[in-house]
């Protein structure tokens, strides 16, 4: 343990790789590379040799995105998406994640699952299936789906309103946590031989949930895993986003065009948590980072260079689903001229109407102007890092892939002994710890100031003489 | 009447007292385990030490199963039988109460080891496949609650099985890998891409149970108010499979992943299809979002021998497990649906029948005898027939074990009613025979020498494959692999080395994908005409 602890002072950084089951997942253009191993996702090797090198170079988890549907929206159509592999095809990122337990000990697994269109009893059993199987290695990345495809492919006509959104998870969530602590007491379990009693019926109890959305009766099936609740993660900061990650998550994946945006976000999300009776260290925050690293300055520019020169614009104006087109437009053509001046803004990438179409799309190659980017030797990238801890005052990052596996296996060459030395990563993994404690040292399972617990022992459940007869 | 259970009946029990401190019972019936103590109550007694039947010298013996007759083995040249092992993600599966056993590990179901090791097992006796059971729900009430269920690991807790299908497919190189899912539990679009996904880290090794659900327990967790209409799951069924198949076999032409790198293209939009799928349950666009696996379909495992279910069966099932209470049943029954796979258009062959049994091999006759009347005492039989009973939804826990079961009409296992009257013919059958059915009646006692001549018996009467109950992980599976499996080698009726490619090849030799007349096969090509760019929605 101690030396785990970060130096006094010192905020030890959260590493995960920011990973997807496709071929293009956010570094369009570059499965080309050479060596690139996207194409292997559908190979379970793929994920075993990864997990391996991650468990190797002290990385905390592999962090898994997932959309259900295709990026269709721009130029009308899917074809950008699937003549480039963005996204599609793309598998369940849930079904490899066994395989790669399997072959670590330490190593955690965020899985992204969105609560929009599948029943929330079965998702919550494969999820403790899960954390048992990995023995409590399990974090879930909570998203609620914002692609029109998507919901086409669970038989709705559209988008459901994003307010709406977060209030169908939040129901989830609520018969989640119904299931995953209240179900079960920790002692249900008695496995006593002589008398043959496997488990305790006292111990155990039906939810008898009845909401808005969903109607969930219980018990939950599998007996308490270790984390019992995975390691909750989401991702977004509009204000419903906001609220919902202040009351239930524990991991925010964030991310923003500025420093100053992502210190803004963190503030809000903090005081929402507080709001919520929580306390605003219970959250971290965790960004999508970008990393080229070299030995000398020279060779990072080379590799940066050749990174940049394969990187293909379009797959990301497909991937931001931008509602119009500007490699339509002559180069000179302002933005706001093309989309009039209440025009669309891409998903995630807020332009400035005054740029042309030009600079927008050769911006696309310069990785320079993303956020928490940094490029260069070892001690130059680890100042970096120290910058975004210290003063953006993120907790972790999830390191974007250019290349799989170079970019992992540069990081953990260059930058990681850097970053041992200063403190600031691990030294080695604590024997035995669940993802939750090696995240917020504080045990396997949420605090009992978090939302979830009151479901503890049955409370806020119907009443036990209700549970005895499930069908009474 | 084997003293200890069914002695006391009707609804005037005496509270029993083995239960956990602090919890009243009402049971009318106190468990099997149980004796009344000085003072009239009931505590649990340690199997060692229960009254022994006075006839077959066990505490809860059943009258011994009516020889079946048998009949005559063909003189057809050997053909190797398939072997699949028959476990579930939980404690006890099939056979209740053996999770205590010493050396038994089945109760380590949560731990990841405990199936690698069995996958590697397994793929070293050749086994075709690991088959997963699975429920997502409680077993209906026995004795007026689900306390039997909890107490006996019976099905709960238990733990989704897909879950464990990548790990297993890494660790061995042939093993099939099949599991149950219901179409209750997950969209049809969701449950097609997490298949698709495993038939590519298994290489083509994934078989899926399509099962539909008869435990209310479970309609209840998904939002219902009870149990759907037999007849009308299948129609669920029926469109549920018809989503999938269309995802699977139509979404993506054969070519259309080209992965060419130089130019810069990963797929051809013209050969990637939505299936615009409307039917009474689902609306489904697509395309598909898995590439095509080596299966593309899974190959289709069913089980349930209703009406409904055998022409659903017929239509689309490629392995059927049936648990024939006899080789006269069995022959019967594949006889019919292969017949009606006929009249589907497809051919008698391209139906496998596993048969569900469970052996108990030693070297000697007395030996395996000996054996499996050692294994009944540790058999929970109340347990036995609470799994019936809740498969069912009929509660046998207030009943005398003497009881006929008269004519069952239920919205439950319609099929079981039937094998159970096929146990005893002559007579009415009564619970007594339910929990035989359940337990012992489709095991088979002997040298391997012997138990090799029966399975040929069962092939002769039309069986291709074994589903291989255990009584205990991995002892059930040790003794086979070690002892039964070479003997049905050196006869030809198991396989020696494993066949090439995908689990649909293995098993049948002609390709990885399903033939042209499946009615999966029909999707081929046929949203072609439609390309992705033709119908997209424009409001986002």
């Amino acid at each position: 343990m101690p030396e785990n602890q970060p130096a006094a002072g010192k905020k030890r950084l959260i590493l995960n790789l920011f990973e997807m089951n496709c071929v293009s997942h956010i570094t369009h253009g570059l499965w080309r590379l050479p060596g690139n191993n996207r194409e292997r996702h559908n190979d379970i090797e793929y994920w075993t040799e990864l997990a391996r090198l991650l468990e190797s170079g002290g990385f905390d988890a592999v962090f898994l995105a997932d959309v259900i549907g295709t990026y269709d929206v721009f130029r009308g159509s899917a074809e950008t998406s699937i003549r480039q592999g963005l996204q599609i095809p793309n598998n369940d990122p849930a079904m490899v994640v066994p395989a790669m337990a399997a072959v670590t000990r330490h190593l955690g697994f965020g899985i992204t699952f969105s609560t929009t269109y599948e029943p929330p009893f079965a998702w919550a059993r494969r999820l403790s299936t899960l954390d048992h199987l990995t023995k409590g290695r399990v974090g879930w990345n909570i998203v609620t789906s914002y692609l029109p495809n998507a919901a086409r492919n669970f038989g709705l006509d559209g988008e459901v309103d994003h307010d709406k959104r977060y209030e169908i998870a939040d129901e989830y969530l609520d018969v989640l946590y119904k299931l995953w602590e209240g179900s079960w007491d920790d002692d249900a379990i008695i496995a006593d031989r002589d008398n043959n009693v496997f488990a305790d019926p006292a111990k155990i109890r039906p939810i008898f949930h009845e909401g808005t959305y969903f109607k969930v009766e219980g018990p939950h099936l599998p007996s308490p895993s270790r984390q019992r609740t995975p390691v909750l993660f989401s991702a977004t900061a509009s204000p419903a986003g906001t609220r919902f990650a202040g009351k239930h998550t524990e991991v925010v994946f964030t991310g923003g065009a500025s420093a100053d945006f992502l210190r803004q976000t963190i503030a809000g999300i903090r005081k929402a948590a507080v709001e919520a009776g929580r306390r605003a260290e219970d959250i971290k925050f965790v960004t999508q980072a970008s990393v080229i690293v070299g030995r000398t300055a020279a060779q990072a520019r080379a590799k940066r260079e050749r990174y940049e020169r394969l990187t293909d614009p379009e797959g990301y104006l497909a991937h931001a689903s931008l509602p119009f087109d500007p490699s339509a437009f002559p180069p000179e053509t302002k933005l706001k001229d093309i989309v009039g001046a209440n025009g669309g803004t891409g998903r995630w990438h807020a332009f400035n109407p005054e740029q042309t179409a030009g600079e927008f799309l050769a911006g696309f190659g310069n990785f320079s102007r993303r956020p928490l980017f940094a490029s260069g030797t070892p001690s130059e990238v680890a100042d970096a890092i120290e910058v975004w801890l210290d003063d953006v005052g993120i907790d972790g990052i999830n390191l974007t892939q250019y290349h799989s596996y170079d970019t992992a296996r540069d990081f953990i060459e260059l930058v990681a002994p850097v970053l041992r030395e200063r403190g600031r990563l691990r030294t080695s993994y604590d024997p035995d710890e669940s993802l939750r404690d090696r995240i917020f040292g504080a045990g396997d399972r949420l605090p009992d100031r978090h939302y979830a617990a009151r479901y503890r022992g049955g409370a806020f459940l119907p009443a036990p003489e209700r549970a005895g007869a499930l069908t009474a | 009447m084997p003293p200890g259970w069914g002695a006391v009946k009707g609804k005037g029990g005496r509270p029993c007292t083995c239960q956990s401190p602090g919890v009243t019972s009402t049971f009318a019936v106190p468990p099997a385990a149980c004796v009344a103590d000085q003072s009239g109550r009931y505590r649990p007694v340690p199997p060692k030490l229960r009254p022994r039947h006075p006839r077959t010298g066990h505490p809860n013996a059943l009258s011994p199963s009516p020889e079946t007759p048998l009949s005559d083995v063909t003189s057809a040249p050997p053909r190797p039988l398939h072997f699949a092992a028959f476990v579930m993600n939980t404690t006890g599966h099939i056979i209740q109460g053996t999770w205590r056993r010493p050396a038994a590990h089945q109760a380590n179901f949560n731990d990841l080891d405990h199936w690698v090791s069995l996958a590697r097992l397994l793929e070293r006796g050749k086994f075709d496949a690991v088959f997963f059971a699975d429920v997502v729900g409680l077993y209906a009430p026995y004795r007026g609650d689900e306390r039997k269920y909890f107490e006996a690991g019976l099905q709960v807790p238990s733990n989704d099985p897909s879950v464990l299908a990548s790990a297993l497919a890494y660790v061995t190189e042939h093993l099939g890998i099949a599991f149950t899912a219901s179409v209750l539990q997950e969209h049809p679009f969701n449950f097609a891409r997490r298949i698709s996904t495993l038939d590519h880290a298994s290489k083509g090794r994934i078989a899926w149970n399509i099962v539909t659900n008869y435990l209310p327990n479970a309609s209840r967790n998904f939002g219902l108010d009870g149990l759907t209409k037999h007849d009308e799951r299948y129609a669920w069924a029926d469109e549920y499979v018809d989503v999938t198949y269309k995802l699977w076999e139509g979404s993506w032409e054969e070519d259309a992943l080209r992965q060419d790198r130089a130019a810069g293209i990963h797929a051809d939009y013209g050969k990637v299809h939505r299936i615009f799928h409307e039917g009474p349950r689902y609306k489904v666009e697509g395309p598909h979002l898995v590439s095509p696996s080596p299966q593309r379909t899974p190959l289709l495992f069913q089980a349930g021998a209703s009406e409904a279910g055998r022409t659903f069966a017929a239509k689309n099932a490629e392995a059927v497990f049936i648990t024939a209470p006899n080789l006269a049943a069995a022959s019967r029954d594949t006889t019919d649906i292969r017949a009606r796979a006929v009249r589907h258009g497809r051919r008698p062959d391209d139906i496998k029948f596993f048969q569900g049994l469970f052996v108990v091999p030693a070297a000697t006759e007395a030996e395996a005898k000996r054996k499996a009347a050692e294994l009944d005492d540790w058999i929970d039989w109340d347990g036995q027939i609470s799994h019936m009973s809740g498969s069912l939804g009929i509660d046998f826990g207030f009943d005398d074990l003497d009881t006929p079961l008269g004519e069952l009409k239920t919205e439950g296992v319609q099929s079981a009613v039937g094998w159970i009257k096929d146990l005893v013919p002559d007579r009415p059958a009564t619970l007594r025979d339910v929990a035989r059915f359940t337990a012992s009646n489709t095991r088979i006692v002997g040298t391997p020498e012997q138990i090799a001549d029966k399975l040929a018996r069962w092939q002769a009467a039309g069986v291709d494959g074994v589903n291989l109950i255990n009584a205990e992980i991995p002892g059930s599976y040790e003794d086979f692999v070690d002892h039964v499996a070479p003997e049905l080698q050196r006869r030809g009726l198991m396989q020696r080395e494993y066949a090439a490619g995908t689990l649909r090849n293995k098993l049948f030799g002609r390709g990885d994908r399903l033939p042209g007349r499946h009615p999966a096969a029909r999707y081929r090509g046929a949203f072609a005409p439609q390309p992705v760019s033709q119908s997209v929605s424009q409001s986002a």
